[in-house]
C-alpha cells in the first residue's frame, strides 16, 4: 500500500493543476456547510443567550428587529429615539426598574454605549483592571477594546464625530478611561462605556465653558442683561473633562425629553411583565417587546435560508461528485497506455485499484485537512464573523 | 463533653445570627442632614444610614470626590432631596434604580428661584441659588411628605420590617405635624410682620407659613460690603422689616450695624448639616422659639 501512496504522490504532484482543482473543489463541497452550520449554531447560542437574559426592551416604534439587534448587540442600524421620560415612566409604574440605553456614537468604531451603572450590575459585568464610572467624562471599556487598542485604565479614547466634515454637528470629546471590564464573549466586550449624561455631552445637550459673567474676552459675549448672558459661537468649549473643569459642565433643557436609543425593563416578575407590555399595547410611540419573540423570528428566518443554501450546496456537491468520477474515469482512460505498461510488467488489476485508491485517499486526505484548517480558523473567530455577518 | 461542646455551639449561632443581622442592615446615603434624620429615625436599628460630607459644609453645594460616589454606588439606598439639590448629581455615576427621590410627591409645587449672582461661602466655592428653592424641608408638611416617601423605599427593601418602619414614622410625623402647627399657629399671631432672609433659603418656610419675608445675599460669618447696605436700604424702602432671618449666628458687627437702622437679628438654622447639639427636632424648636420672642413682641 506504501509503495501505491507513494506512486499515486508522484502521479499527483506531477499533475499539479489537476490534483489542486480537485482538492479545492472537494474541500470547498466539505467546508461551506460545515462553516455555515459553525456560524449559524454561534450566532444562534449568541443571539439567544443574550435575548434570554434581557426580560423585556422598550423602544420606538419601527424595526423591532432593529431596536433589539442595536440594544443587545450593539448593531449599525439606529432605531428610532425614545425620551428618558420612557425610562421613568417605567420605574414610576412600580412593576420594575428601567435601565436607559443611548446607542448613537462611537469611538474607534466601538460602540459607545450610553447607559447607568445598574447596566453592569444587570449583564453581571465585572472590572478586570480599574475601577468603576464615576465621574461625567469617564468611561469602561470592554475586553476586547482594551485588547484590539493595548487601552489600560488612565488612558483616554476620543469618540469620533458623527461625520468627518459636519463642523456643526456632534464633537469628538476625550473620555478617560477608568477600567477594563472581565471578557464576557458578548457584545459588551466591544463596547465603550459612558454614562448617560457623558452621551448627552457628546450629543451637544450638555456642555462645559468658561463662566461667562467672569470671561475677559467680551468678543465671545452676544448680549448681556440682568438676568443672562448670552454667548455667540466664538465661545470655546471643553473637549475634554477633567477635575478642573467638571463642575462648569451643564446641561440645557428639559433633561426629561433627553434622547435614548432604547430602555430594557426588568419586570419585578410574570405578572408585571405582562401588565408592562399591556400598557404600552395602545400606545402610538412607543413598543415594548420580547426579545427572545423577536430573536426567534430571525433564527426562524436564518434557519430558512440556511436549508436553502443547504439544497444549493447538495445539489452543488453531487454535481461536483460526480464531476469528480468523471474526472476519474477520463483520467482512467487518459491513462490507458500507462495502465497497460503496468499490467505487463506483471503487475496484477488490482495494483492498479491501489493506484487510484491511492490517489483518491490522499486527496481527499489534503481536503479534510484544509478543510479541518479552515473551519479551525473559523471556529476562533466565529464571534467576530458572526458579528460581520449578523448583527453589522 | 456536652459542657465543653454547649457553649461552643451557642458562640456559633449566637456569632452567625450577629453576621446575618450585620448582612441585614441596609446601607442608606443621603444627601443632607434632615433626610439622614428621618431615615434613621425610621429604620432605627435596621439601617446605616450615611451622610458622607463634612459638618462644616453646605450640603447643597457639596462637591463629592471619586471615594465618596463608589461609597454611593454600593449603597442599599440613596436618599435624594430633590427640587435641584445636589448638583453634582448631573456630574456623577449613580445607580438609577437606588435612587429615591423623597420630595417627587410635591414636585409641581417646587418654587422657581430667578437667576441670581453667583457667591461664595465655606468650603463649598462659588454657586449660585438660581433654578428651584431646594429647602424644602423647612415646610414641615412638605418634610412629612419625605419622611413617607422614606418610609416607602425602605418597605420595599425590607418588607419584613414594615410594621417598625410605620410605627417610627407615625411618631416622626406627629413629632413634625406638632411643630408644623406651632409655628402656623405663632405665625398667626401677626401675618403682618415683615421679615428680611439673610440668605435665599427661607422660600418654603415663608410660603408655608405666610411669613412676608424678603431675602438678600448676605453670610452670617461675613461682614456686608457697602454696596449690600444699599441694596439693603433700597429694599427697606419697599419692605419695612424689622427683623432679619439668619442661618447661623451673623457677625457681631452685622448685628450692631443692623440694630443701629432698627434691624433686629434672629436665627434660624435650616439645619441642612449635622447640628452641633441636639437634632433636627431641637433645632427646629430652638428656631421656633426665636420666631416666637419676634410674635410675642
Amino acid at each position: 500500500m506504501i509503495n501505491s501512496l507513494y506512486i499515486a504522490w508522484h502521479y499527483l504532484v506531477f499533475n499539479k493543476l489537476r490534483s489542486a482543482t480537485l482538492v479545492a473543489c472537494i474541500t470547498l463541497i466539505a467546508f461551506l456547510p460545515m462553516a455555515l452550520q459553525l456560524v449559524l449554531t454561534e450566532s444562534e447560542q449568541m443571539l439567544q443567550s443574550r435575548a434570554a437574559s434581557t426580560p423585556l426592551l422598550l423602544g420606538a416604534r419601527g424595526s423591532a428587529l432593529d431596536l433589539v439587534m442595536k440594544s443587545l448587540y450593539f448593531g449599525d442600524e439606529v432605531p428610532g429615539i425614545v425620551s428618558m421620560q420612557a425610562a421613568d415612566e417605567i420605574t414610576d409604574t412600580g412593576l420594575g426598574y428601567a435601565i436607559p440605553l443611548y446607542l448613537r456614537f462611537q469611538a474607534r468604531n466601538k460602540p459607545i454605549v450610553g447607559t447607568n451603572i445598574d447596566y453592569f450590575d444587570f449583564r453581571k459585568l465585572k472590572l478586570a483592571q480599574g475601577r468603576m464610572l464615576a465621574m461625567l467624562g469617564e468611561c469602561v471599556i470592554g475586553a476586547s477594546v482594551a485588547d484590539e487598542y493595548g487601552l489600560l485604565p488612565g488612558d483616554s479614547i476620543v469618540s469620533s464625530p458623527d461625520t468627518l466634515f459636519d463642523l456643526a454637528g456632534v464633537y469628538a470629546l476625550k473620555m478617560n478611561i477608568t477600567g477594563v471590564l472581565e471578557r464576557s464573549h458578548t457584545a459588551d466586550d466591544q463596547a465603550v462605556f459612558v454614562d448617560l449624561n457623558t452621551a448627552w455631552v457628546i450629543e451637544g445637550l450638555g456642555h462645559g465653558h468658561e463662566d461667562l459673567s467672569k470671561t475677559r474676552d467680551s468678543s465671545v459675549i452676544l448680549k448681556r442683561t440682568e438676568d443672562n448672558i448670552t454667548a455667540n459661537a466664538k465661545l470655546f468649549q471643553y473637549t475634554e473633562i477633567t477635575e478642573e473643569n467638571r463642575d462648569g459642565f451643564h446641561f440645557h433643557g428639559d433633561a426629561s425629553i433627553y434622547p435614548l436609543t432604547a430602555v430594557i425593563a426588568i419586570p419585578n416578575d410574570t405578572k408585571a411583565a405582562t401588565l408592562l407590555r399591556g400598557r404600552y399595547l395602545e400606545n402610538q410611540q412607543y413598543r415594548i417587546v420580547r426579545p427572545t419573540e423577536v430573536i426567534e423570528g430571525l433564527l426562524e428566518n436564518l434557519f430558512r435560508i440556511k436549508s436553502v443554501i443547504d439544497s444549493v450546496i447538495a445539489i452543488v456537491g453531487l454535481a461536483t461528485v460526480l464531476a469528480i468520477i468523471l474526472v476519474f474515469a477520463l483520467s482512467v482512460r487518459l491513462r490507458q497506455r500507462e495502465l497497460t505498461t503496468i499490467f505487463k510488467l506483471g503487475c496484477s488489476r488490482m495494483t492498479a485499484v491501489k493506484l487510484i485508491a491511492a490517489e483518491i485517499v490522499i486527496i481527499l486526505s489534503a481536503s479534510s485537512i484544509i478543510s479541518a484548517g479552515l473551519l479551525s480558523v473559523v471556529l476562533a473567530n466565529a464571534e467576530t464573523l458572526v458579528r460581520i455577518l449578523i448583527f453589522n | 463533653m456536652n459542657t465543653i461542646i454547649r457553649p461552643f455551639i451557642v458562640s456559633l449561632l449566637l456569632l452567625a445570627s450577629m453576621a446575618a443581622s450585620a448582612a441585614d442592615v441596609l446601607t442608606v446615603y443621603t444627601v443632607n442632614y434632615p433626610l439622614a434624620f428621618f431615615a434613621q429615625q425610621i429604620g432605627g436599628k435596621h439601617i446605616k444610614v450615611v451622610l458622607p460630607m463634612p459638618p462644616d459644609i453646605d450640603p447643597a453645594f457639596w462637591e463629592p470626590d471619586v471615594m465618596d460616589i463608589a461609597g454611593f454606588q454600593q449603597a442599599d439606598l440613596i436618599l435624594l432631596n430633590g427640587a435641584g439639590y445636589s448638583k453634582w448629581l448631573k456630574r456623577a455615576s449613580l445607580p438609577r434604580r437606588k435612587l429615591v427621590n423623597t420630595s417627587a410627591a410635591f414636585q409641581h409645587d417646587y418654587i422657581s428661584v430667578k437667576q441670581t449672582a453667583t457667591h461664595r461661602h465655606g468650603p463649598g466655592g462659588d454657586h449660585s441659588h438660581a433654578g428651584t428653592a431646594f429647602t424644602t424641608w423647612l415646610d414641615l408638611n412638605q418634610a412629612i411628605q419625605q419622611a413617607r416617601a422614606i418610609m416607602l423605599a425602605l418597605e420595599k427593601h425590607r418588607p419584613e420590617q414594615t410594621d417598625n418602619f410605620r410605627q417610627n414614622f407615625t411618631l416622626l410625623e406627629t413629632e413634625l405635624d406638632d411643630l408644623d402647627k406651632t409655628i402656623r399657629n405663632t405665625v398667626a399671631k401677626d401675618p403682618e410682620k415683615l421679615f428680611l432672609a439673610s440668605h435665599p433659603v427661607y422660600q418654603y418656610l415663608a410660603r408655608r407659613y405666610n411669613i412676608n419675608l424678603k431675602s438678600m445675599m448676605w453670610e452670617p460669618e461675613l461682614v456686608p460690603d457697602n454696596s449690600q447696605w444699599i441694596a439693603l436700604q433700597q429694599l427697606l424702602g419697599t419692605h419695612d422689616a424689622k427683623w432679619m432671618m439668619w442661618e447661623g449666628e451673623p457677625d457681631e458687627q452685622s448685628a450692631a450695624r443692623l440694630q443701629t437702622s432698627g434691624i433686629s437679628s434672629l436665627v434660624f438654622n435650616p439645619c441642612a448639616n449635622v447640628p452641633d447639639d441636639g437634632d433636627f427636632i431641637s433645632v427646629m424648636k430652638n428656631n421656633i422659639m426665636e420666631i416666637d420672642k419676634v410674635f410675642r413682641r
